[in-house]
């Protein structure tokens, strides 16, 4: 796969159109089936890259999106409709994980050859103690339905949450000049991300009865 | 609409009422019944003979539901693409007969038992669905063959494969599944140019839905949605039947069992709920025979004690909404009300309070899913609109696992069109099929989630156990209806993927259906069609003797004297024909005698109101719609004039 991450064809090999991406042509809407090469950078015309420009990757999504959206080929025939239905469904897939900095990260790391979550299920050093020490104080403090706590615990949680996103990004940006010692060490942080996650959503207030406050990170 | 496009109409299907609209440049419209403009609901009832053969659809149905309880279906959506171990709750509730469809295939069907017939509730709603599909074509003097009907947004796949079933059967190529809630953020937001963030509050006779949707520049991106899809008005009712037939009990010792009482009950009820919308109190009566009369005053205070419960879990699950949304009540800056449910005060009430902002009814809530339905035909029929509609699916999709446990595939709230992909191998050697549970649902257990369906993997080439390597897609369209194909690694041969559904209908037995519902409608209806052609040429005769009377003046004495002639002729025609469709004809030909008339009595009226401009409107758009179709053009024409 190329370094760059621009593996695909230049031109609609239809009216020659310079392409956006290699499924759909701005110019004469045709479709095209994704190029087994192409990666999820290149299907939602984004350079491969972790510090992506969201905002260009969602005006860029839904661009991509109208002209391969299923409901543009209702008086279609039953192929293009199909491919139709596939293409939205790949770029969709392709969206949610280049949208979710986590994901993309998760998903840089496979390009550049694991180790995969399923490869490697270690977490770092002594993360595992220190989740067990907060659960213990979670569940004491809603035993005790002490809200200040669990609101200090949820606070303290996002606020490591965001440490380790912090050094996801850090290794992540050069993702394709890592050794195995640095690449075994992203897979670990992003293996932690998980009992983040689950640690907040059982810390989640409900949106209704709580002041203003902001959800997340 | 035009020539060029095909004519696709949408179709809100509703619990207690459907209705049909249709899109064009200037906007949705609905499509009315029979009985002039406002007839645009019809209630979702059938009603049958002894027999067993349709009788009535819509108004004169549910007429005849205190009479004939028991051969009188309504609800039918409460049914659709459910088993009866799913149907516990409305078993005792619905007067009519439901019962397991006898098989041998394992599948669990409700079927609807009228005298010696059955009905799948597909069949049923597709009576529903003819009956708005014939709308549709006398509206377009053409037939109609393409359909976007809108389902709840918590229907799972069994429930939306059986909406599509029934519009087959109905005789509609159902081109798009689209949910109620997102239809109603469609005809709310077409024309603004804001960016926002709003809710969308459904709650209908029978099911609730909330989304949580972004509308930015065309792209209607639904962000989160949740619900529950047996909570409905229907529910309000059944707390005030509750009420009286326990304190009945009470007071006389009558239990509440004969179907034409518990209808009774039901008519009664539904209507004290839609007074308590209005007033602080509703007297109640019920004459229980032999000189027992049971009498009480019920106020608003004492409905909505009881009905707490029900909307609680309405405002529960707007809160997992705004929740998976990842948004707080002040990021969403418009909360849109849908549904005849959210008439009731109480309801009203509770969502401004959690959502800190007095929710937005300026849209009819019994129309506006069928308005959205009218935009999104009219987007596919290609009327030109750069509108982009990013919808998720519902529930979790997942496989059984060893030990009974859930795969989970696909989460929900996942933009659709997704897919998933997983590898399935054999424990035998030289097995040839694999069997794949496929389930959605949100909970950890195979036995608390439902089943879709068995899909049955075949033409595996014969080789040791674990050694095929199947790759299986999951593909949910845009419609939220799920796709499965399969492919085995080593040899790339497809597999074909057998389904046997646990609640829904195979191909065939819907085709079956189709043929069944044509034949059946040439004989059954044609009597109930001619009636409706009937009653519409009467109304365009009357119309018409209106407009003689009041611009006949403008006509010569021998064109006067032609209108006046075929009008009596065509009246005396209308009571020998029975032939709908060549009365139908003769309705046409006559609309068309009339079109110089209309045209000069447009003027007659323009010339007198130069400064009625908003009437000019009116009949330009009426014109522009019927664009090259001469037959219908006369009848909105006929209307603006007259208003």
């Amino acid at each position: 796969m190329a370094a760059d991450g621009q593996n695909i064809p230049v031109k609609c090999l239809k009216c020659h159109v310079a392409l956006r991406t290699p499924i759909v042509c701005d110019g004469c809407h045709s479709l095209f089936p994704p190029p087994p090469e192409a990666d999820y950078f290149a299907l939602l015309g984004m350079p491969r890259t972790y510090a992506i420009d969201e905002k260009k990757l969602y005006s860029s999504y839904l661009a991509i999106a109208r002209g391969v959206h299923p409901d543009r080929f209702t008086s279609a025939s039953d192929e293009d409709r199909s491919l139709a239905t596939r293409l939205s469904a790949a770029l969709n897939q392709a969206y949610d994980v280049l949208s979710d900095p986590v994901r993309r990260a998760d998903y840089l790391l496979e390009i550049a050859g694991g180790p995969s979550a399923a490869e490697m299920r270690e977490v770092p050093g002594d993360f595992l103690a220190d989740i067990m020490t907060l659960r213990e104080e979670i569940d004491q403090a809603k035993t005790a339905q002490d809200d200040n706590a669990l609101l200090r615990h949820r606070e303290a949680v996002v606020a490591r949450r965001q440490e380790t996103r912090r050094r996801i990004a850090a290794l992540a940006e050069s993702c394709a000049d890592l050794d195995n010692r640095q690449r075994a060490e992203l897979r670990r942080l992003l293996n932690s991300m998980n009992y983040y996650d689950n640690l907040l959503t059982e810390l989640a207030v409900d949106p209704f009865a709580a002041p203003a406050k902001s959800t997340n990170d | 609409m035009t020539d060029d496009h095909d004519i696709i109409i949408g179709i809100d299907l509703g619990t207690t009422n459907s209705l049909v609209a249709f899109g064009d440049e200037a906007g949705p419209h609905l499509i009315a019944g029979p009985a002039g403009e406002d007839d645009v609901l019809l209630p979702s009832v059938v009603s049958f003979n002894d027999a067993g053969r349709v009788a009535r659809i819509g108004g004169e149905a549910r007429a005849h539901a205190v009479e004939r309880p028991a051969t009188t279906v309504y609800s039918i959506k409460r049914l659709m693409g459910k088993g009866v171990r799913d149907l516990t709750d409305d078993l005792g509730r619905l007067p009519y007969l439901i019962e397991r469809r006898s098989g041998e295939d394992g599948r669990d069907l409700a079927t609807v038992v009228i005298g010696d017939q059955r009905y799948t509730p597909p069949e049923i709603s597709a009576m529903i669905l003819r009956e708005l599909k014939t709308r549709a074509e006398r509206h377009f003097g053409r037939p109609v063959t393409k359909a976007v009907i809108t389902v709840p947004a918590q229907f799972d796949d069994a429930q939306r494969q059986a909406t599509r079933d029934a519009g087959l059967i109905a005789g509609l190529d159902v081109v798009r599944i689209i949910n109620e809630p997102t239809a109603a953020a469609l005809a709310y937001g077409l024309d603004r140019t804001e960016h926002a963030t709003i809710a969308v509050y459904d709650l209908g006779g029978g099911t609730f839905d909330i989304s949580i949707l972004r509308l930015e520049d065309g792209v209607f991106e639904v962000l989160a949605t949740n619900g529950d899809t047996h909570l409905g008005g229907d529910d309000f009712d059944h707390a005030l039947i509750d009420l009286f037939t326990r304190e009945i009990h009470e007071q006389f010792g009558v239990d509440i069992t004969t179907p034409a009482i518990k209808q009774q009950l039901r008519t009664l009820s539904e209507n004290i709920k839609i007074l308590l919308s209005d007033r602080d109190s509703a007297p109640v009566e019920i004459d229980l025979g032999t000189g027992r009369v049971y009498r009480r005053l019920i106020t608003r205070g004492e409905f909505e004690t009881m009905i707490v419960p029900l909307v609680e879990r309405t405002i529960e699950a707007c809160s997992r909404a705004v929740k998976t949304a990842k948004l707080t009540p002040q990021g969403i800056q418009q909360v849109v009300l849908v549904g005849g449910s959210t008439r009731v005060p109480f309801v009203r009430r509770r969502v401004a309070e959690v959502f800190q902002r007095r929710p937005y009814t300026a849209l009819n809530p019994e129309q506006v899913v069928a308005l959205g339905a009218g935009v999104q035909a009219s987007l596919l029929a290609g009327v030109k609109r750069d509108v982009l509609l990013l919808d998720v699916t519902p529930l979790s999709l997942g496989i059984e696992t060893l030990g009974g446990a859930l795969g989970k595939l696909i989460p929900a709230n996942t933009r659709i069109p997704c897919r998933a992909s997983e590898t399935f191998t054999t424990f035998q050697d030289g097995q040839t099929n694999v069997k794949i549970n496929v389930l959605q649902g949100e909970r950890e257990l195979v036995k608390d989630c439902r089943s879709l369906g068995v899909f049955e993997l075949q033409g595996i080439p014969p080789m040791p156990a674990g050694i095929p390597k199947i790759d299986v897609t999951f593909l949910i369209d845009q419609n939220g209806i799920l796709n499965v194909s399969a492919t085995e690694r080593r040899s790339g041969r497809t597999a074909s993927v057998q389904i046997v559904p646990s609640h829904g209908l195979t191909r065939d037995e819907v085709h079956r259906m189709q043929r069944e519902a044509l034949e059946h409608a040439s004989e059954d209806m044609a009597a109930h069609h001619l009636i409706d052609v009937r009653t519409t040429l009467e109304f365009d005769l009357h119309k018409a003797e209106q407009m003689v009377e009041r611009f006949g003046h403008l006509l010569d004495v021998s064109g006067r004297n032609a209108m006046v002639a075929e009008i009596q002729g065509l009246r005396e025609f209308a009571m020998q024909c029975t032939d709908p469709r060549r009365l139908n004809e003769r309705r046409e030909t006559f609309n068309r005698m009339t079109i110089p008339l209309a045209e000069l009595a447009i003027k007659a009226s323009l010339g007198s109101e130069e400064e009625a401009a908003g009437k000019e409107t009116v009949c330009h758009a009426g014109r522009e719609t019927r664009e090259g179709e001469v037959g219908g053009c006369v009848e909105p024409t006929l209307r603006s004039v007259e208003n």
